[in-house]
């Protein structure tokens, strides 16, 4: 224990610390400005220097550790003096046009002046100047304002570890500048801007648009693009959002974002919202009003119903939406509609590996803090890049390296490229040969220890594949084993190009076993913010709320106690068989909430096909997206800004969503559901989002007791208070191996780009901005194969189809992939992919993609 | 990009140092060396030999006068016109520099020839004035001096 007096004051400390995070921990105020909590101690400003008593000089607070014993003064008529003068040095080339500058009102420079600083100067150089850069998209620099507290660089570099930024030049003359020194090129997280203390460093989305005091409210609520779910501040200005902030302490991102979250937010306000619901009339929109709109659905959906049964009806939710919504909506499925057919875009990707990975071992192996990946030793990263998909969790695996982690990456995850020390521990497999990889390290690992005899179905399973034929051969393999078996703490993050596969079942297992044989975490990359909690609300064709199996007739019956009504006998079917029986008519209707399949499917031409030959589609959506142009009723929602709910992340976080701004045109999910089921007869009358999860949390198992207050209140992780289930399977399911190996020259791989996400991201301008249109990724060696140019036009072509893209030449790719993206309006990779299903996870394997590439 | 034997000279310099980045500022001399300044691309080509981020080289290279960072002529003349050199003309060695051969401060003459910086002390005030023609040194200057000289630069 350490006692230090700081005023007259005693303070006690248990563990090593500077002088300043002690008093601040006695809730005494030293004033800084280079220092930034988020950073390491730097020591360049001056402006936190303090009295020690038998030290001859002052001391800088920030980079003094607090000693036993230590007196300390931090105000003296001899401090404030130093300060004035430190001050009065950075004003030499200071312009003081806070009149003209953004940061006026939360200027840091501001306040220290306006507390110790000269009123006049004695300096009467005239001043540097720097001119203002307005030449990139998102930032303004004003680099006359930066003070060299280095904020920016040192967050970029050693945070973000992206070191876009440095400073250059020296003396009077430095300043912060990123390499090109005219665009930032960067991610795009704007961390920089965060703690610039001074108003050098601007977002141009609102430049001059407001003051920091003329804000109306300020709304906490939950970043509406990942499934981490980082806590933002949306300020809002006459019913207009001005910008979103992170703050530090709030929320699992303390104080951080990625460019989705922080500049993403201005689809919400897009002239191209849904304005009233539409209803097709020989072909043609017509708008109608809601109460007609109402009965019409209700209406065609019960004459199906009568007609072909519920069977004829299937339902996609959203994991954009919020778990009250999905709740209402899997309800109104079964209840009103009577059919389990309920299904949903995750099904492609992390719903199909939850579900699989959690009937192995168990509900929440999953559901791990994403913070506790700073602390692993060594972390396999499989299936996708974190840093693009779920950024803020990117940053944590690239702290781990920072500590000293070994990362070890399967695939091309770009992100990590530059923090992976030992270049042997990126693995890059030959297309498709996921699974092959996981399983030889499986087996490897599994040579080396005992069966943990506690899942039989699992370890018969393993001693099933050591004894397959190798088919692979890995030359680093002996060291991954070394690594892994070396390493007390092990993370395993997963991304869902696994499950992607005909074969992802295979890579699903492998995954789950080595969490099971290493004792390792598992994290599972989310690409939308409520995945997790679209399971958790029973939009499943065969799970309840709470992930309760809908053949067990205990769950079943409590269910249908509290539903006061029966649930349909058998289960439903997945989304890819949706599509499949909609094509055979043996579905006749689907409602489709918050979801774009035409577009975010493989294969766009048959699954358009499929929903064109319906008799009823309905569409609730934000936009008319390609799906929505296609639907018999489209019915406009609220968006994320405009709602109140919660959303649960992909650590099991149950996070509150909280309205901003008002719409004119949109009602929530929820809401549009219950008035429709309440037509169908089967009555649903919840007042508000709240009312719905007072039901859930009588309901749901997982979810008992929780409240708003306590999910406001950030207390909600991970068991709650509720009853997690344990993994029951006797077989583990198998299917086919592909052993295919592909031979074409070029082969098309989906890109997940850091800057979009689709249907929303297209329609936020700044994000358009950084990322105009989409570009086809080639390594440098076969761009210069090829004879092709960063920005010269290709066209890619499959059997689906072809599509006109720029190149752009990527070195973080070594061998004959090219990338593309699926986030464009008509030019999105999945147009050009065909499927087949994986037929243990239902999740569509992509195939089809041999490409062509032509130049234009 | 650089050719092999740069390429072969930079990977001994990296030999040299426990990590990369020690190696930044010999490998932006030898960049300099090759392209005669450091333009955005050969800032780039050292970023990529080292495996540093690009942000973090030009920095560096800034943060130091003796790099260059606009193209210069085919011959750099460093001139000291601190205290001793300015007490013993310095000065008037930079307008001659001026009227015979067009050169200005910071700048390269029209015909390539001459690039032209005014130096801190060169440590050569007990032989003042001086100056650095590349990397040649000079001392006790006159016109005349300075006339001959600068014949055998072309
Ligand atoms: S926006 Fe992010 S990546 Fe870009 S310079 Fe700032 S901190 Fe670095
Ligand atoms: S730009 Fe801002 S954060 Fe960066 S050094 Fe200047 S004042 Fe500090
Ligand atoms: S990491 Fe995900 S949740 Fe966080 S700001 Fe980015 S997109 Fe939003
Ligand atoms: S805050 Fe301590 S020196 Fe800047
Ligand atoms: S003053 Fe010119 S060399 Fe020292």
């Amino acid at each position: 224990m350490i006692t230090i007096t700081v005023n007259g004051k005693e303070i006690q400390i248990d563990k090593p610390m500077t002088v300043l995070e002690a008093a601040k921990k006695a809730g005494i105020k030293i004033p800084t400005l280079c220092h930034h909590e988020l950073l390491e101690s730097y020591g360049g400003c001056r402006l936190c220097v303090v009295e020690v008593e038998r030290m001859p000089k002052l001391q800088n607070a920030c980079t003094l550790l607090a000693a036993d014993g230590m007196v300390i003064r931090t105000e003296s008529e001899v401090i404030s003096k130093v300060r004035s003068e430190m001050l009065e040095l950075l004003l030499i080339n200071h312009p003081l046009d806070c009149a003209y500058c953004d940061k006026a009102g939360e200027c840091e420079l501001q306040d220290l002046v306006n507390k110790y600083g000269p009123t006049v100067g004695r300096y009467k150089e005239e001043k540097r100047k720097v001119p203002e850069s307005h030449t990139d998209p998102i930032f303004a620099r004003h680099m006359g304002r930066c003070v060299v507290c280095t904020r920016c660089v040192r967050m970029c570099d050693t945070v973000q570890g992206a070191s876009a930024i440095s400073m250059i030049e020296r003396g009077g003359r430095t300043r912060m500048e990123p390499f090109s020194s005219t665009s930032f090129n960067c991610e795009y997280c704007g961390n920089c801007l965060t703690v610039c203390p001074v108003g050098a460093i601007l977002s141009r989305l609102y430049i001059h648009s407001y003051r920091p005091w003329q804000v109306d409210k300020e709304i906490k609520t939950i970043c509406p693009y990942c499934g981490v779910g980082c806590s933002l501040f949306v300020q809002v200005r006459d019913n207009s959002i001005k910008r979103v902030i992170p703050k530090i302490g709030q929320g699992l991102n303390n104080g951080l974002l990625c460019s989705r979250g922080r500049f993403g937010y201005e689809f919400i306000e897009s002239q191209e919202r849904l304005k009233s619901p539409l209803v097709k009339e020989k072909g043609k929109f017509k708008q109608s009003t809601w109460n007609e709109a109402f009965h019409f659905v209700a209406g065609r959906l019960m004459e199906i119903r009568e007609l072909h049964g519920g069977k004829a009806i299937a339902g996609i939710a959203s994991p954009r939406c919020t778990n009250e919504d999905n709740y209402v909506f899997q309800k109104f499925m079964r209840m009103a509609c009577r059919t389990n057919n309920i299904d949903s875009i995750s099904r492609i990707g992390f719903a199909a590996a939850q579900k699989y990975i959690e009937d192995l071992l168990g509900q929440g192996v999953t559901s791990n803090i994403i913070d506790g990946l700073k602390n692993s030793d060594a972390i396999l990263v499989i299936g996708g890049d974190p840093t693009a998909v779920n950024p803020i969790l990117g940053l944590a695996i690239r702290a781990a390296a920072r500590n000293g982690a070994n990362v070890i990456v399967v695939g091309n995850a770009k992100g990590l490229v530059p923090i992976i020390r030992d270049k042997t521990l990126r693995i890059i497999h030959p297309v498709f040969r996921e699974a092959d990889v996981l399983e030889l390290l499986l087996t490897n690992i599994f040579k080396t220890q005992d069966v943990r005899a506690e899942k039989p179905a699992i370890d018969k399973r393993i001693k099933e594949l050591s004894e397959k034929p190798v088919k692979m051969d890995i030359k680093e393999m002996e060291k991954l084993v070394k690594i892994l078996l070396g390493s007390n703490s092990i993370s395993i993050v997963a991304g869902m190009e696994l499950v992607q596969r005909v074969d992802g079942h295979r890579s699903l297992f492998a995954i789950a076993a080595l969490t099971y044989l290493l004792e390792a975490r598992l994290f599972l990359l989310s690409e939308k913010p409520n995945e997790q909690g679209l399971i958790d609300m029973g939009c499943l064709p065969d799970m309840l709320p709470g992930g309760r199996p809908i053949n067990v007739g205990d769950f079943k019956h409590k269910f249908e106690a509290a539903w006061k009504e029966s649930i349909p006998q058998d289960k439903g079917i997945t989304l890819m068989e949706m599509i499949g029986a909609i094509r055979n008519k043996d579905i006749k209707a689907l409602y489709i909430m918050g979801e774009n399949p035409v577009f975010n499917l493989p294969n766009g031409h048959y699954i358009r096909e499929a929903l064109e030959s319906l008799d009823f589609l309905v569409v609730q959506d934000i936009f008319l997206t390609e799906t929505a142009e296609l639907a018999d009723v489209v019915l406009p929602a609220l968006g994320w800004a405009e709602k109140d709910g919660t959303y649960t992340n992909l650590e099991r976080r149950v996070q509150l969503l909280k309205r901003a701004i008002d719409s004119s045109s949109g009602i929530e999910d929820w809401k549009i559901i219950s008035e429709i089921s309440s037509i169908m007869g089967y009555e649903m009358d919840y007042s508000s989002a709240e009312k719905i999860m007072e039901e859930i949390a009588k309901v749901s198992p997982l979810y008992r007791d929780l409240t708003y207050k306590e999910i406001g209140a950030g207390d909600c992780l991970w068991p709650y208070h509720g009853e997690p289930l344990r993994g029951e399977l006797n077989e583990v399911p198998v299917a086919v191996d592909i052993t295919q190996d592909y031979k074409a020259d070029f082969y098309l791989a989906i890109e997940k780009p850091l800057f979009h996400s689709g249907t929303l991201s297209r329609r936020a301008s700044a994000l358009r901005k950084i990322c105009p249109e989409p570009t086809l990724k080639i390594s440098p060696q076969h761009a210069g194969k090829l004879k092709l140019k960063e920005g010269d036009r290709v066209n890619i072509s499959t059997a689906q189809g072809t599509i006109s893209v720029p190149v752009s030449i990527d070195a973080s790719i070594t061998d004959n992939r090219v990338l593309l993206s699926n986030n464009f309006e008509n030019k999105g990779v999945f147009n050009l992919l065909n499927f087949s299903l994986d037929k243990v996870t239902k999740a569509p394997g992509i195939e089809g993609c041999e490409v062509k590439i032509e130049r234009k | 990009m650089f050719n092999e034997t740069v390429l072969k000279e930079i990977d001994e310099i990296k030999g040299r140092y426990p990590d990369f980045r020690s190696a930044l500022l010999p490998a932006l001399y030898v960049a300099q060396r090759e392209f005669g300044w450091l333009s955005h691309e050969a800032m780039s080509y050292v970023a990529r030999t080292l495996n540093l981020p690009e942000a973090m080289v030009r920095g560096t290279a800034s943060f130091y006068s003796m790099f260059k960072h606009k193209e210069a002529g085919r011959h750099l003349i460093q001139l000291c016109t601190n205290v001793s050199c300015m007490i013993l003309g310095a000065e008037r060695l930079v307008d001659f520099l001026r009227t015979k051969y067009g050169m200005e401060p910071d700048n390269t003459t029209q015909d390539g020839r001459f690039s032209l910086v005014i130096m801190e002390c060169i440590g050569a005030c007990g032989t003042a004035p001086a100056m650095l023609v590349n990397t040649d040194f000079y001392d006790n200057l006159t016109e005349g001096k300075i006339e001959e000289i600068l014949d055998k630069y072309k």
